[in-house]
């Protein structure tokens, strides 16, 4: 883990509001874990924290990060052209753990897939995706994985696949499951993450989520990051450091 | 002008401060470094001159619920609300760190009440490695019962006295900008028996929602432009009390370090910086130094309050 000086090589709208940035390193982070991140510092006079990205794909230097412009940090950070320099401090925190025999089923809201991407690319046949959006135009988000996985989608209109949520579609599907042999991992917005903690309630089937937060530091320096957790003993934990990955069971939703 | 010496032993870092030798005059401010040992995976902790506490109190506190964090231009606002294990597991957990990097310590505490303050100074046994105990008379994110310590010369002069006379250690008052005359509670405080001040903790501010036009956020503004109310509290209160004075406020490089030295700064801290370059604190040391070398500037002391002559 360091302060890594990198310079895009591309940064490209997937599709309105949605970008992918590639950064190619001048050092080599070592392994990187899925769901962990990085927090990129954004070379614009208008952003003055770093900002954290999970990190979307990472190999031999080259690392990804998919984005949805949400604030002046992510619209500053599509403004960035091919060349310019950036400094991405990672990998950093906790990331997905993986179980060698389960089998695994990956549930993404909107933006969240960028958080499952690496994982989805590691685990492959193992595990199929359930990807729920507002429209028909963010399947696009699936990017590469609609040919390689399982995939199904959900959409908030319709236009494609279930219509409703990404919850409801697994509700309506729990029963095919052999949940004792599977485990979820899930990222998005925390509604649906509430959702999912409520219909896996009885079953309680093993759940990782990552989630976000509003963050300074990113190496546990400031104890900005926090999320409520079960726990009256320790209510608040960082996000960067005992985190973004943690159990569903763990976290006050 | 810098007072200019002869020509060998340029750029000595060193520093005393409250009778101690300490190897640098850097060191992190209060809550703004974990523990001490989340940055070594980044640089040593035996870089410091000294590390400061986040900020303990008598039993463990949980803090404010997220978020706690916003952005300004220029800086950013924190509402952390003081979390922390508190000074008995700060001290069977962590200080024995310290104790095996031979690393100076400042111990920053707060309380909710004067008998909590008190109670904190009597809990922290004296150690070679503890510098002082630094009084947060000034975290904008606590309040209790309407008090607000270290905004009344009265109150100031009361509570420092009180934990002056339970403790063997020396104490600093760390004040907060939001007063109306900064050298007014800084005398109070020294009569009242502070060793040195820390100026200055973060400005209470307040970001607004520009949709709802509602208050979205508030708590303590941090970052460079915090620096020039920092220095002319550091400038102000040096002329005033004679008792040694730690800068911190928007300090991001070793030129800002530069200006607090020359202020009347003995030493400083740095904060947000590390946030936005977590390499800020070893770029400073290394920049002062240079810097030293360059203009000839054979210690820290040789500088310290020459803004004044």
């Amino acid at each position: 883990m360091d302060d890594v000086q990198g310079i895009v090589v591309e940064n490209s709208r997937v599709v309105t509001g949605y970008y992918l940035i590639t950064i190619r390193l001048v050092k080599s982070f070592g392994k990187v874990l899925p769901g962990q991140f990085v927090m990129l510092r954004i070379p614009r006079n208008t952003v003055f924290l770093r900002r954290p990205f999970s990190i979307y794909n990472y190999k031999t230097r080259l690392l990804s990060i998919m984005y949805k412009v949400v604030g002046i940090g992510t619209e500053a950070l599509s403004t960035l052209h091919r060349d310019e320099k950036v400094y991405v401090l990672g990998p950093l925190g906790r990331g997905f753990k993986k179980s060698a025999r389960r089998k695994a089923i990956l549930i993404a809201g909107g933006i969240g897939i960028a958080g499952l991407h690496l994982l989805a690319k590691e685990l492959r046949q193992r595990a199929v995706i359930y990807f729920g959006c507002e429209s028909k135009k963010e399947v696009a988000l699936l990017y590469d994985l609609r040919e390689e996985m399982n995939i199904y989608v959900s959409t908030m209109d319709g236009t494609y696949g279930y219509k409703g949520t990404v919850v409801d579609l697994l509700k309506n599907r729990l029963e095919t499951i052999p949940y004792n042999k599977m485990e979820i991992y899930a990222c998005g917005p925390e509604p649906m993450l509430k959702a999912l903690k409520n219909i896996i309630g009885d079953i309680r089937i093993s759940c990782q989520i990552l989630v976000e937060e509003r963050m300074a530091c990113g190496l546990g320096l400031c104890f900005g990051c926090v999320k409520k957790t079960m726990d009256e003993k320790e209510p608040y934990k960082r996000l960067c450091t005992e985190g973004p990955v943690f159990d569903i069971w763990e976290i006050s939703l | 002008m810098y007072r200019r010496t002869g020509f060998r032993h340029m750029g000595n870092l060193s520093i005393k401060l409250l009778g101690k030798d300490i190897k640098n005059p850097v060191m992190n401010a209060s809550g703004t470094l974990g523990y001490g040992k989340e940055i070594t995976r980044l640089w040593n902790i035996e870089t410091l001159g000294v590390y400061v506490t986040k900020g303990l109190s008598i039993k463990p506190h949980h803090g404010n619920p997220p978020p706690r964090v916003w952005e300004e231009k220029q800086g950013m606002i924190n509402s952390i609300g003081l979390q922390n294990v508190g000074i008995e597991c700060f001290f069977s957990e962590y200080f024995p760190f310290f104790k095996k990097k031979k690393t100076p310590v400042i111990v920053n505490f707060f309380g909710f009440t004067e008998e909590e303050y008190v109670a904190c100074a009597r809990m922290i046994e004296p150690h070679p490695l503890i510098i002082a105990l630094e009084m947060n008379l000034s975290c904008p994110n606590i309040k209790k019962g309407g008090i607000s310590f270290g905004k009344e010369a009265g109150g100031v002069y009361d509570i420092v006295r009180k934990v002056k006379a339970v403790t063997e250690i020396p104490v600093i008052a760390k004040l907060t900008p939001e007063v109306k005359d900064i050298v007014e509670i800084a005398r109070a405080a020294y009569e009242g028996g502070a060793d040195g001040f820390t100026l200055i903790n973060t400005m209470p501010v307040l970001a607004l929602d520009r949709e709802k036009r509602l208050p979205v956020f508030r708590g303590g503004f941090s970052g460079p432009a915090l620096k020039p109310i920092a220095l002319k509290a550091v400038y102000s209160v040096y002329k005033e009390v004679p008792v040694p004075i730690i800068g911190a406020g928007g300090i991001i490089d070793y030129k800002d370090a530069i200006d607090f030295f020359t202020a009347g700064a003995t030493a400083i801290q740095v904060g947000t910086a590390t946030f936005i370059d977590p390499y800020s604190i070893p770029k400073i040391i290394q920049g002062i130094k240079d810097h030293m070398k360059e203009y000839r500037i054979s210690t820290i002391e040789d500088i310290t309050g020459c803004a004044h002559e």
